[in-house]
């Protein structure tokens, strides 16, 4: 049996307010003339990445950034809509940092790091300040000042925002920024490329290894530190709201060169997305929770109901979730108004033709508040319904059901950023730190550009300090570099030669219904390890019977897809191990074991007030879950309820 | 100093701004020109004295330079832009449509109507001021009578339609013209922008009408 | 909603090797097409029938498939993103398309956007051209508080309209010279109309400019088919702005 390790945070000690600053000043700084010496990779270029890569330029470090699409600008925290949370406490509603620190930490449920929570909600202002001076376009009020939101349920209002576009805005302006790097040639800007492996020597992160989508070719890639800023990985479950290239294979790498990877059973699931319409379909598309503000959720009470929604008479409707949860009623939170979909729609209620959607019904609104104001409200998500499904919302009630939407799981980090693979840093969404089992609304933005902006400029300097690394370039003919570039050209290969009869997405398909049925909103022991002993049969059939056409030479999309959907298949398998062995509801994670009488997450605390971070130990073997200790000291544990 | 000069001259926009410009001057000339033809319909002894003054005065040949310059610059840019616009997308499609919300009919033919309005052009110059010289006397001057060049050149019905066709491509090219003038230079505004395309047109309507009805006038004065 | 409308397509599709070879159009007759498919999922099913006949699938950019990464693009019957007005292609859906009708699908073509295989092309153009000056030169750190600088709303609001650009190039795809015109102004604008970007307004426009003249792309006729194809309705004010910005900047130049 191997022993269990405890990980270490490394969290500064002192007092929570004031962690951070001394940290900041205990930490060594690399001097200016030096940095230029320091090789840094930073892989993908969404929020965390881009504004990293501009951060750590600007500063003189030699960057080189690499992602997948066509251009930096492309990343999926493009289409957040919501906005970017901080506690400027601008409209003079009681809002502060430490209320910012409160009600994330409360909303993870209680299941991240005190002192990273804290110090996001200490640098969130400095992000607000950095975009507008970027030139991002924030909402404005008529004097001339931010406007602010109340979003998620908040009850202050924080959130910044651009319309419906605030990611969009917030990457556009950390994106300039790094392309203001490229332009002065500072900032080596590497483009349709995917990082295939990631290098080690000597037990640390020293470069990665690429293969250029549109050629073919691999490439070796040598640094001083490897920032991983590669997202999530909800694409596991193949319909997700993410971007169809998002994917897992980047932080995969990094977990078999001994990065740990934490609670990859927290997935986010959102309640209001447009539910699936058919098998070809692709993706899943979200719109903002907002509209719960408005419209109310019913299915019919009849399991056999043919009519349509408006010749279905009131007294034969279940307003399932204004009947169960009174106070809240439809605006209960995310992962509540998901789960209860799901159960109506496995109990045969759900609507439209797939039976797996719930009303979304606007009808008493606009009677109410007429239908001027609720196209003001809502007009364009009104209008994204109607040309997605093609039915008019003003008139017949928008079918929704919930989609994998956001993964808090990722690499495990300590308070620097750093894995535990020594120069091999994770941020944004690719690593777990910030939101324990479930994000709040407009925190993603907050938490991507903390990271990129604010915290790694410091702690990757320390780390660089500390190794005394004087430009100690490996150069990429060292031997670890041949071997991992040979290691991914025979697995590509490997993949080319299989020339099975099933295509990947049908493999993809297959662990998805797998991962939604069993590793989903609601998941018990029994599913969870069904789900483990399906997905070792998917993966097996997919190495056996894939079959990818083409040659590696050139622009392959099958190969790349079967390269990540590999990768998704050993994934969905530690989501489930995970899901399994954490035996308590807590966020995300819904154990039907573990609910409280009014059917609420039950955390264990007594056991489970810790991160897993599993450890690989080769393939087709057993992880090891080691675990970090969370302590609460400024907080005190609570049990929510909505009712 | 005159290198960076070049520099902006040579930009893409400076270019369409000098187009702009120039096309506005000759939109200005066009209607000048329009007045001074106006005076065939008072006959030939206004018409011909009017013209008189004209070249005799010897600011003329200053005038005329600089509307020589004009034209040539506009010209030579149009072709230099079209040159380089065909450059821009050496491989065509396959099927190429309109939206039907952009582009008008005008402003997809404006190389086109341009063409057509450079071959009147010369033809015109040859035709009048360079044309069969006749003199008359209006008292007591001696003087061309170019009054008498046109109404001849206008007896041929062949000469007519050319020239309203000529007129009316023109009138195509200005309507376009007159308001991407304004875009060109920078000038864009909710409300005025809309009344300057409706001004272009109307301006169109005035140069293609103003300028048809004189060979009109002329055929039906038969010959003398 | 139903299944009993399914579409059959022919399509004739831009198939290309690689940014050497040359291509050309191929015919494939597609079937069993849901009205609700979007126009990439339609592209998805042809993909997926390429590859059980051992053929090689049609290779497409696409990314967010929620109409705001600008990964999508295609000439779709000759107008880029399709007929739909302010829609991507991702966006666009099959049951805007008859039972049986022909479909062209080409790539957007400029010599700026070089086609890298079938219908997938390369424009990194227009990364260089942000490189060039489209951003405030503000380092991390550096800010000041963000009300201390007062926006009005109607700048912001414009300055949004402007900024909502997606960079998918369908401007430089319908325009019928090619031009980059509506791309360059959107984020030329987005900055001058900010106090934040009016500091380095005029090297911004110069710099912008003629990145974009140096890299071939055609002169603005303006004939505002880039506006009428974009997917996010962006304004030729925007051009308009930069010119007179421009201008200005030509003129008041040193060096």
């Amino acid at each position: 049996m191997t022993e269990i390790k405890k990980l270490d945070g490394k969290v500064p000690a002192g007092k929570l307010q004031d962690k951070w600053d001394q940290h900041r000043f205990n930490m060594k700084l690399v001097n200016p003339a030096n940095k230029r010496k320091y090789k840094v990779i930073v892989v993908g270029t969404g929020l965390a990445g881009a504004s990293a890569a501009a951060t750590l330029s600007e500063l003189g470090y030699d960057v080189s950034t690499f992602c997948i699409q066509d251009s930096p600008r492309r990343a999926h925290s493009i289409a957040a809509q919501g906005g970017v949370n901080a506690a400027k406490n601008y409209p003079n509603d009681g809002d502060s940092i430490w209320r910012l620190f409160y009600d994330t930490i409360k909303g993870g449920d209680y299941r991240a790091r005190e002192a990273n929570v804290y110090r996001l909600a200490q640098v969130a202002n400095n992000i607000i300040d950095q975009c507008a001076a970027q030139g991002v376009p924030f909402a404005r009020e008529y004097g001339g000042t931010l406007s602010n939101r109340s979003f998620g349920g908040a009850q202050v209002s924080r959130t910044f925002y651009a319309r419906g576009q605030t990611g969009q805005q917030l990457l556009l302006g950390a994106y300039s920024a790094l392309m203001k790097e490229v332009g002065k040639g500072k900032v080596k800007s590497y483009t349709r490329r995917e990082m295939v492996e990631l290098v080690v020597v000597d037990g640390k992160a020293r470069g990665i290894i690429t293969r250029n989508v549109v050629t073919g070719e691999y490439e070796k890639f040598s640094a001083d530190a490897v920032l991983l800023c590669t997202g999530g990985y909800g694409n596991t479950y193949f319909l997700s709201s993410n971007a169809m290239a998002s994917n897992g294979s980047a932080a995969w790498k990094a977990y078999k060169k001994g990065a740990m990877f934490a609670n990859p059973c927290y997935t986010q699931i959102h309640p209001t997305c447009i539910p699936q319409h058919g098998d070809f379909q692709s993706k899943l598309t979200l719109m903002s929770e907002s509209l719960r503000n408005d419209g109310r959720v019913w299915v019919p009470k009849d399991k056999n109901e043919t009519r349509k929604a408006n010749d279905i008479p009131e007294e034969e409707r279940d307003y399932y979730l204004e009947e169960k949860y009174p106070s809240f009623g439809n605006l209960v939170p995310r992962d509540v108004a998901a789960r209860n979909a799901k159960q109506q729609a496995d109990m045969g209620k759900g609507v439209g033709s797939t039976k797996v959607a719930v009303y979304l019904d606007f009808a008493d609104a606009i009677k109410r508040e007429g239908i001027e104001t609720i196209k003001a409200r809502y007009g364009n998500l009104f209008d994204m319904y109607e040309r997605i499904t093609d039915e008019n919302p003003y008139e017949v009630p928008m079918r929704i059901f919930p989609a994998v939407h956001y993964t808090m799981g990722g690499l495990w980090v300590d308070y620097n950023l750093m894995t535990t693979v020594p120069g091999c840093f994770a941020l944004g969404e690719a690593n777990f730190s910030d939101h324990g089992a479930n994000r709040l609304g407009a925190s993603a933005l907050m938490q991507g550009l903390a990271d990129g902006y604010f915290v790694i400029p410091y702690t990757l300097g320390n780390y660089l300090a500390s190794e005394g690394l004087i430009n100690s370039d490996v150069e990429e003919t060292a031997p670890e570099f041949d071997e991992a570039l040979k290691t991914s050209k025979e697995r590509f290969d490997k993949l080319l030669a299989i020339n099975g009869t099933k295509s990947v997405d049908s493999f993809h398909r297959e662990l998805g219904v797998v991962m939604w049925d069993y590793v989903g909103m609601a998941r018990t022991a029994e599913g969870l390890s069904t789900a483990i002993t399906k997905i070792k049969a998917i993966r097996e059939d997919f190495w056996k019977n894939v079959k990818v056409t083409g040659t590696n030479d050139g622009v392959n999309i099958e190969l790349e897809k079967a390269n990540r959907v590999a990768d998704f298949l050993e994934l969905g398998e530690l989501m489930a191990r995970d899901a399994l062995t954490r035996e308590e509801s807590c966020g995300g994670h819904f154990r039907d074991e573990y609910q409280t009488e009014e059917n609420e997450a039950k955390r264990e605390d007594d056991k489970f007030c810790h991160v897993a971070a599993w450890e690989y130990t080769g393939d087709n073997k057993e992880p090891i879950r080691n675990i970090e200790e969370l302590n609460f000291e400024n907080v005190a544990l609570t049990q929510r309820s909505y009712k | 100093m005159a290198s960076s000069m070049l520099k902006y001259a040579t930009s893409s926009v400076v270019k369409k701004q000098v187009m702009g410009i120039t096309g506005l001057l000759l939109c200005g000339f066009l209607l000048s020109h329009l007045i001074g033809n106006c005076l065939m319909y008072l006959g030939p002894e206004a018409f011909n004295t009017y013209a008189h003054t004209l070249v005799t005065n010897p600011l003329i040949y200053v005038a005329e330079a600089i509307l020589a310059t004009i034209f040539l610059t506009h010209i030579g840019l149009a072709a230099q832009l079209t040159y380089e616009n065909n450059k821009a997308r050496p491989q065509k499609y396959y099927v190429k449509q309109k939206t039907g919300r952009g582009a008008t009919f005008a402003s997809s033919t404006m190389p086109y109507t341009g063409l057509i309005i450079l071959a009147f052009l010369i033809l015109h110059l040859i035709q009048f001021k360079f044309g069969p010289e006749y003199v008359i006397t209006h008292s007591g001057v001696e003087m061309r009578d170019i009054y008498k060049t046109v109404v001849d050149y206008f007896q041929s019905p062949i000469a007519v339609i050319w020239y309203i066709f000529c007129m009316i491509a023109l009138g195509i090219h200005v309507s376009h013209g007159f308001w991407s003038a304004f875009q060109s230079i920078g000038f864009w505004h909710p409300k005025y922008t809309c009344l300057l395309k409706c001004l272009g047109k109307v301006f169109a309507v005035i140069v293609t009408v103003g300028y048809s009805a004189l060979p009109i006038f002329c055929y039906l004065q038969g010959g003398n | 909603m139903s299944s009993d409308n399914l579409l059959t397509l022919n399509l004739k599709i831009w198939r290309q090797k690689n940014n050497k070879e040359k291509g050309e159009i191929v015919d494939y007759t597609i079937d069993g097409i849901s009205p609700d498919a979007s126009f990439l999922e339609m592209l998805d099913v042809l993909n997926e029938k390429l590859i059980a006949e051992g053929n090689d699938p049609v290779a497409f950019d696409h990314d967010c498939r929620e109409g705001i990464c600008g990964m999508c693009s295609l000439m779709i019957n000759g107008q880029a993103h399709g007929p739909e007005a302010e829609t991507t292609t991702c966006q666009l859906h099959m049951r805007k398309f008859q039972n049986g009708e022909t479909i062209v699908v080409e790539p957007f073509r400029a010599r700026a956007f070089p086609v890298l295989k079938d219908l997938m092309i390369d424009r990194t153009a227009f990364d260089d051209i942000i490189a060039s000056g489209g951003f405030v030169n503000v380092n991390t750190g550096n800010a000041q508080d963000a009300n201390s600088i007062l926006v009005p709303k109607e700048n912001a609001e414009l300055a949004m309209d402007a900024a909502a650009c997606i960079g998918c190039g369908a401007c430089v795809a319908s325009c019928k010279n090619a031009s980059a015109m509506l791309f360059v102004s959107a984020k030329v604008s987005q900055l001058s109309l900010l106090p934040q970007g009016q500091l380095e307004a005029e090297e911004r426009v110069k710099n912008m400019v003629s990145k974009m003249d140096e890299l071939g792309f055609g002169n603005c006729t303006n004939e505002a088919e880039c506006e009428a194809s974009c997917p996010k309705g962006i304004s030729i004010s925007n051009i308009a702005r930069m010119n007179r910005d421009f201008l200005s900047a030509a003129v008041k130049a040193k060096d």
